[in-house]
Formats: structure tokens, sequence, C-alpha cells
């Protein structure tokens, strides 16, 4: 992400309504691989790969934000390997770590990892700065610390419907397996801004937190989540495209300030659920128009989506969630064309 | 007739040790199996799945009311084969070959098993012919196909065609579910039938099977 591009990202943040809106996509392993030729795990493995396919979307579509930007990760396997996660992987597949909690009292004997030695973290940390020369010579910094959240870190560590069983059956222990992952990931953020001091903003990506009931919101996810996004950053990017209307209004207690989310829920819906005290990133539908639309459709879809909105502020254009797989070039440029026409 | 509303208090509540003893009061006091779930255990599943479509109910709350539903089934299950009531129907579930995703496939399971079924689970990753070997084992009233990505659901239409082409296609139902599945989609694989959520597969198993 280059320099103007971050002051427009953080001048929504701060409440500003630009003209025109500005449009970003998180794009990770599920589709910017594929769209820039290459298998995902060819992704994952080349250096060289990863850094010509960040560069060949950004230099593709030179009027959009990419978030995180040059995002350095292992698909879902990167913090659980941390914990001794068996990581799975297919030549074009999305990697797949298996839990290492069979039971919730198996907490009692996990350990918290250390960022800096274990599992994928360091090769993480290596080869964005392996990159780091080529990356800013491009023009572009790294802006971000990227993690999955507290509550998507656990279930992967004990299974998602094991996970939210036993924050019912065993809240205690599930408190327990919260703050260590909790107390794991902000020595992990801690690490990134470390090793790049040009990092001014966290990203966390935790759809489990749709999944829980509000009063489940303010005791298993609110904490934690304030504790990770406790860092002094400029922006604090929450992913969640599960349903939202129950955690929506506890986000900013949480330290958010800006958030992706699903295409369960309208732009208007959630700029009330927030009070409007969140920049909002969405929420053209990412399978059935994004990716499975023509450019028509998504030109039809992204006016109607803005023309129903009364107040534009705090607001990216963008897919509910992230960039979906095989979404095409031409329909991402209607996107961003459109925004660009409707809004100047 | 004993009043049944405790018991569907409890499973509303996914109070297990509640909804067991309930159970049990109410056989004790003479309530007939079949009686104790069409008007006991079915309403308050019905019930936990459409606050879950309005938004009212979480995941973890559908969880434990399909613990809670499983709890008085272990129970229901020998007395209903005594009185020679007609077995439960059968679903075989899977997430299809070349996918490693659970999470779908555990809650329909889960909401399955509390909904009355006997579910066997095959797990992840699961190849044609091991869903062929399954409904070859024993009777089977339903296959559950589940798939998370847009590049295994293809693997859906292959377990369907494999079944067609060990001509055993027409001795079951075949319902589809995940993220990127749409019901045009599950038409034009020869699906019966499409569940867009873990608790509307009960729904829809119970249509498909006519119970």
């Amino acid at each position: 992400m280059n320099d103007q591009q971050w002051n427009t990202l953080v001048s929504v943040v701060r409440g500003e309504t630009l003209r025109p809106l500005p449009t970003a996509f998180i794009i990770d392993s599920p589709w910017l691989p594929n769209w820039a030729g290459h298998t995902i795990l060819d992704y994952f493995t080349d250096e060289r790969v990863f850094l010509d396919d960040n560069l060949k979307a950004i230099r593709t579509f030179p009027e959009t934000i990419f978030l995180p930007g040059f995002w350095s990760e292992y698909g879902m396997c990167t913090e659980p390997s941390a914990f001794g996660s068996v990581s799975m992987w297919g030549e074009d597949e999305f990697p797949f770590a298996k839990k290492v909690l069979r039971s919730p009292a198996e907490v009692e004997h996990l350990e918290k990892p250390n960022p800096r030695k274990h599992g994928l973290l360091p090769f993480v940390i290596k080869r964005l700065q392996h990159l780091q020369p080529e990356i800013e010579k491009a023009g572009h910094k790294i802006r971000f610390a990227v993690a999955r959240g507290p509550l998507n870190i656990a279930s992967f560590l004990m299974g998602t419907p094991e996970f939210l069983e036993a924050i019912k059956t065993d809240p205690e222990l599930m408190h327990r397996l919260l703050t260590i992952v909790t107390d794991f990931l902000v020595d992990w953020i801690a690490v990134q801004r470390e090793a790049f001091p040009s990092i001014d903003g966290i990203f966390l990506l935790d759809d489990i937190v749709g999944f829980v009931s509000r009063r489940d919101c303010e005791k298993f996810a609110v904490p934690y989540l304030q504790r990770a996004f406790a860092a002094d950053v400029s922006v604090k990017f929450f992913h969640n495209d599960a349903p939202c209307k129950a955690s929506a209004p506890l986000l900013e207690a949480a330290g958010i300030n800006l958030l992706n989310f699903g295409v369960q829920h309208t732009l208007s819906e959630m700029k009330s659920w927030t009070n409007n005290r969140i920049a909002l990133m969405g929420n053209i539908p990412p399978r059935d128009v994004l990716a499975e639309g023509t450019p028509e459709d998504v030109k039809r879809s992204t006016t109607e989506i803005l023309n129903a909105l009364d107040d534009r502020s705090r607001l990216i254009v963008s897919c509910g969630g992230g960039m979906p797989p095989h979404a095409p070039t031409e329909n991402i440029k209607a996107l961003i064309s459109t925004v660009e026409e409707v809004t100047r | 007739m004993h009043d049944l509303s405790n018991l569907r208090t409890a499973v509303i509540e996914g109070d297990v040790a509640a909804a067991v003893s309930a159970a049990r009061d109410a056989l004790d006091d003479g309530v007939q199996p079949l009686d104790l779930i069409s008007q006991g255990v079915g309403p308050a599943m019905a019930e936990v799945g459409k606050l879950f479509e309005e938004g009212e109910c979480f995941v973890p709350e559908l969880l434990m009311a399909a613990r809670a539903t499983k709890g008085i089934f272990q129970i229901l299950r020998p007395l209903l084969a005594q009185t020679g009531a007609k077995p439960m129907a059968h679903v075989v579930l899977g997430t299809v070959q070349g996918d490693l995703h659970d999470i779908g496939k555990n809650l329909v399971a889960a909401m399955l098993e509390g909904g009355g079924f006997e579910v066997t689970d095959l797990g992840v990753d699961v190849p044609p012919e091991e869903f062929i070997a399954a409904v070859k084992k024993r009777p089977v009233q339903i296959v559950g196909l589940s798939a998370l990505l847009t590049t295994t659901m293809p693997a859906m239409k292959t377990t369907i065609e494999a079944f067609r082409a060990a001509g055993i296609r027409e001795q079951f139902k075949i319902m589809v579910g995940g993220a990127p599945v749409t019901k045009t989609y599950a038409e034009s694989i020869g699906a019966d039938g499409y569940g867009e959520t873990a608790a509307a597969s009960v729904d829809l198993a119970r249509r498909l099977t006519g119970t």
C-alpha cells in the first residue's frame, strides 16, 4: 500500500467523506494466485510468485486499495501451526490446520507459543523481510500486522462446533484457552510491528465472532479483541463475514475502527448498528455478483447499493468479505469504475 | 395427558440433564415414545430452528439443543425398537473428496441427530467409492454431501454420477449444502434438496423422507 492509499484509509477511518468514495479489497490466497495464473501452493512456497502476483494485482487495478497489502500468510495454518497443529497442503487447495485439542480438558496442557520461533510464523516474517526492498522500491510499505482473531484460532485448535459447544459446557476452560491465544496474539502482533516499523494498523480476521449471541460476544469475544487491538495504531481493521447483528454494536468497544462484513446485512443496517462510529468496507455480494455476475450485474448492484445510502461517510466500497475465488478482472474494474461514476 | 412443556423448554434452552430427566418423567407417566417425539422433541427443535433463522438463537445454543435432543433419543431408541415402530431415517453424511472442511457438516450432523435421524458421518475428503460402500453396507434414506470450496464443489456432481454409475442413485435422496452451494447448483447436479443452513437441513431431511 502506497502513502496516498494509506492516507485515504486513515481519512475514512477518521470520518471523512471522500469523493469519489475509495474502493478496497481484501486479497489473499483463495483469489490472488489463481487470478494471476499460479497454484495456491506455488504462491505460498515461492517468494517470487508471491511478490509478482501481488504487484500484478496492484498494477492491474491501480485505482483501488488492496488490504492488508502483501499479506504474508499461510492461510488458516499460520497461527495454529505455532500451537503444533499439523498443516495439510494440496497443490491448489486451501491449506488446512488439523485440530490439536481433543477435549476442553486438554486446554490445561496448552502452552503459549513463541511467535519468534514456532510454527510458520518466522517464515511469515522472513518472507516479507526478503521482499521488503522490492516492495518499497515499488512504492509500497508494510502497513498492517495481521492475524486470525482469538475465537478463530481457538476454533482451529479445538474444532469449531466443539469450541462453540464448550463455551456453554466448559466456559472457564474456554476463557483459559482464549487467554492463552490472546496472550500469544499480543506477542505475535508485537513481533510484526518490531520487524516492520512502517506498520500502523492491525488486521484481525474472526468469523467465529458472528456465530455467538450478544451475551456470549460480550463475554467471550470483546475482552479478548480489546487486548488484541490494544496497540497504539491508526487503523484497527476487523473482518467477519458471518452474521454481525449481535456483535456490531460491541465492536467499537473492542477497539475496532474499520469493519469488513458479509452480505447478510446492508450498509445502512451496519451503520445503524455501529452508530456510524466504525468505518465500513462493503458490501457488494462477492459470489453471486462479483464472481459470477457480468460487468453489467456488478454495475447495477453497485449503483443500487450506493444509491440506497443516505450517508456515505466512513465508507469504503468493497465486496462483503474477501475477494471471492474466480472474480474476473472485468468485474472488479466494473465495480471500481461504477463507484467513481456514482460518487464523484 | 402429561405436560411436555418442561421437556420442550429444556431442549430449547439446551439443558441436557433437564431434557433427559423430563423425558424419563414423561415415559414413567405413560407417554408413548412416538408421542414424546411428535409433541415434545419435534416442536422444540422446530422452535430452535425458527429462532436460529430469525437470529434470536446462535450456533452454540443450536448445538446444545441438538445435544439435549440426542440425549433424549438415546433413551427413546431402544423403546421404539421394542414397540416395532418404524426405525429412524438413516443419513450418511460427508464432506466431498478434496475438501477438508467439517464445520458445516458437523453442524448438520448435530442438528439431524437432534432431530431424531440416525447419522453415519464419513468425515472429510470422502471419495465417491467410500460413499457407495457406506450406502451398500446398510439401508440409507438420505446421503448428505458438503463442500466449502468452489474448487471442491464439482466433487458433489462426481459423487452423484458415481451413484448413478453404480446403479444405486434411486435408492435414496441426496441433499447438498455448503457456503458456495446454491439451490440452482444443487438442481443442476441432480441433488434432491439444498440446505441453506444447518437448521434448515432438518426440515429438508424430513421433507425428503416424508417423516
